[in-house]
């Protein structure tokens, strides 16, 4: 988390979030009435190619890019609200796990901050990454949409997640495109622009990449699960997934 | 393809501080949470569908007539199904449907409706500049306002870029319109490429602009624009304070407007 606030006092970084906030924006609006899936909550998000690849190549200026993003998004479709608040939260997690979880979510994680093709481990880290970033959006947007009357979690939460893996699985190709031209040809790749290395494997990354995924896999999956205390789970699902950020 | 939702007029709400009418729209977000049943918020949907035509905002809520149409329907349909009440008026199998739910998802529907109408009535009246200063005299810091009005001042060139980008591979023959919804997300992907990489490219250039003009994200600053607070302006925030301080009376000391108890 410490690079997320850091980042701030650094001008390029600053840009990035605001370019990647556009891109993002642009898509979105874009979009935003073409295929609905619930009017004015989600619709098919074409956008969604861009989460982990925004997440991954800028960091922490790719969370906070994809979290206005998704409010300007809303400001301009028309939909904005309550619930664009919980729009924040949860696009800016699709970008704060993919480049927190690269080196830490053991046994899934790659061994060095760079994206390979041909390297499995790249892809196992990618694949895992995306579907437990899209669970964790999908329980934090789904729960505060729920408890604000928008619409059921058990409904809004599965769409969410679904409409993200698609979109972050057809987004490998843009990741693929592009990592070459933004790490050398332009050098925006965010370790570079910071000039850190990020958490690599440490007990402490390990622990929150793995609280992370067990709080956004009990979520999605409590509502699968007749006789269950639904609620208790899916509330219990958000502090674990706020917890393991806050460790990462 | 034009973006904007606000509208050039010189009503009440347009000369209205940016503070106010963001404050404004928290608070009217706030008293429509405070009930869920349909009579309170469908008299609170009626009193913001009126401040809408008052603020010239009828063009943005036609423009959104059906996701406004679409999301009150939707509400309303859904959350009969996913909520419990003691009255029951219609079962089969294991579907159920009470008194309560019913009302309970009308409610919804409402209040939905009033987010939406409250949103497009700041957008309309409301410029993003205005917006940006706004927040920045609520103090909200300044590099992240900064990546707020410098994103939404970017937004109409990329979609301009895109476009040009999609006119161009429709011309040598892409075909976009046709197939289903997966085909059609599979071949937005190669325009994506070329939208990312020109869109990416401004950020080296703008960066080195903004250095090269002493720009530093914890200095102090002045503004050309500074918004001012007017008597009326304190009017208003009073007026919609008292208006939270009932509503939340009602709610919790009254239990007034209340079909589902445990929910809000």
């Amino acid at each position: 988390m410490r690079y997320a606030f850091l980042m701030w006092n650094n001008t390029r970084m600053i840009v990035l979030v605001a370019v990647s906030a556009a891109i993002y924006a642009a898509a979105l609006a874009a979009f935003k009435t073409a295929i609905p899936l619930i009017p004015g909550i989600t619709e098919v998000r074409v956008a969604g190619i861009f989460l982990m690849t925004f997440g991954f190549l800028f960091g922490p200026a790719g969370a906070w890019g994809l979290g206005i993003g998704n409010v300007i998004g809303d400001l301009l479709g028309g939909t904005l609200g309550p619930a664009s608040i919980a729009g924040f939260f949860g696009n800016f997690l699709l970008g704060y796990l993919p480049y927190t979880m690269w080196l830490t979510f053991f046994p899934f994680a790659e061994t060095s901050y760079e994206w390979n093709a041909k390297n499995p481990r790249s892809w196992s880290a990618y694949i895992s990454i995306n579907v437990i970033s899209s669970f964790a959006c999908a329980v934090t947007i789904g729960l505060m949409v729920d408890a604000l009357g928008f619409v059921p979690y058990a409904v809004v939460s599965r769409i969410i997640a679904i409409n993200n893996i698609i979109g972050n699985f057809l987004g490998v190709i843009l990741l693929i495109a592009v990592y070459d031209v933004t790490k050398n040809q332009l050098g925006l790749l965010w370790i570079d622009v910071m000039r850190v290395k990020p958490v690599g494997l440490s007990v402490r990354g390990i622990c929150g990449a793995w609280i992370i995924a067990i709080g956004s896999i009990a979520g999605i999956c409590a509502g699968f699960i007749p006789g269950l205390p639904t609620t208790a789970i899916i509330w219990s699902s958000l502090m674990l997934i706020i917890l393991g950020s806050l460790i990462l | 393809m034009n973006l904007s939702i606000y509208s050039d007029d010189k009503t009440w709400l347009h000369s209205l501080d940016p503070r106010t009418k963001l404050f404004g729209t928290t608070i009217v977000f706030i008293v429509c949470l405070c009930f869920n049943h349909p009579l309170h918020t469908g008299a609170i949907a009626l009193c913001m569908f009126a401040l809408a035509l008052s603020a010239g905002a009828q063009k943005a809520i036609w423009k959104l007539r059906y996701i406004i149409l679409m999301l009150f329907l939707f509400s309303a349909m859904l959350w009969p199904f996913f909520t419990s009440g003691k009255t029951i008026v219609w079962t089969w199998k294991s579907l159920k449907l009470t008194r309560e739910s019913i009302l309970y998802g009308l409610a919804m529907g409402f209040r939905l409706s009033t987010f939406v109408i409250t949103g497009l009535i700041l957008m309309a009246t409301t410029k993003n500049e205005e917006i940006t200063d706004g927040l920045i005299k609520m103090k909200i810091p300044y590099p992240l306002a900064f990546a707020f009005s410098t994103a939404l001042r970017l937004v109409p060139t990329f979609v301009k870029a895109g476009a040009t980008i999609v006119q161009a591979q429709v011309s040598r023959g892409l075909d976009l319109e046709s197939r289903n919804i997966i085909s059609r997300f599979g071949k937005f992907i190669p325009l994506a490429v070329p939208m990312f990489i020109s869109a990416i490219r401004y950020t080296n250039l703008l960066a080195m602009a903004l250095e090269s003009r002493g720009f530093s994200p914890d200095m102090q600053r002045t503004f050309f624009y500074e918004p001012t607070m007017t008597k009326r302006d304190w009017i208003i925030l009073y007026f919609l304070a008292a208006l939270l301080f009932i509503s939340l009376y009602m709610r919790i000391i009254l239990n007034m407007g209340v079909v589902m108890p445990g929910r809000i």
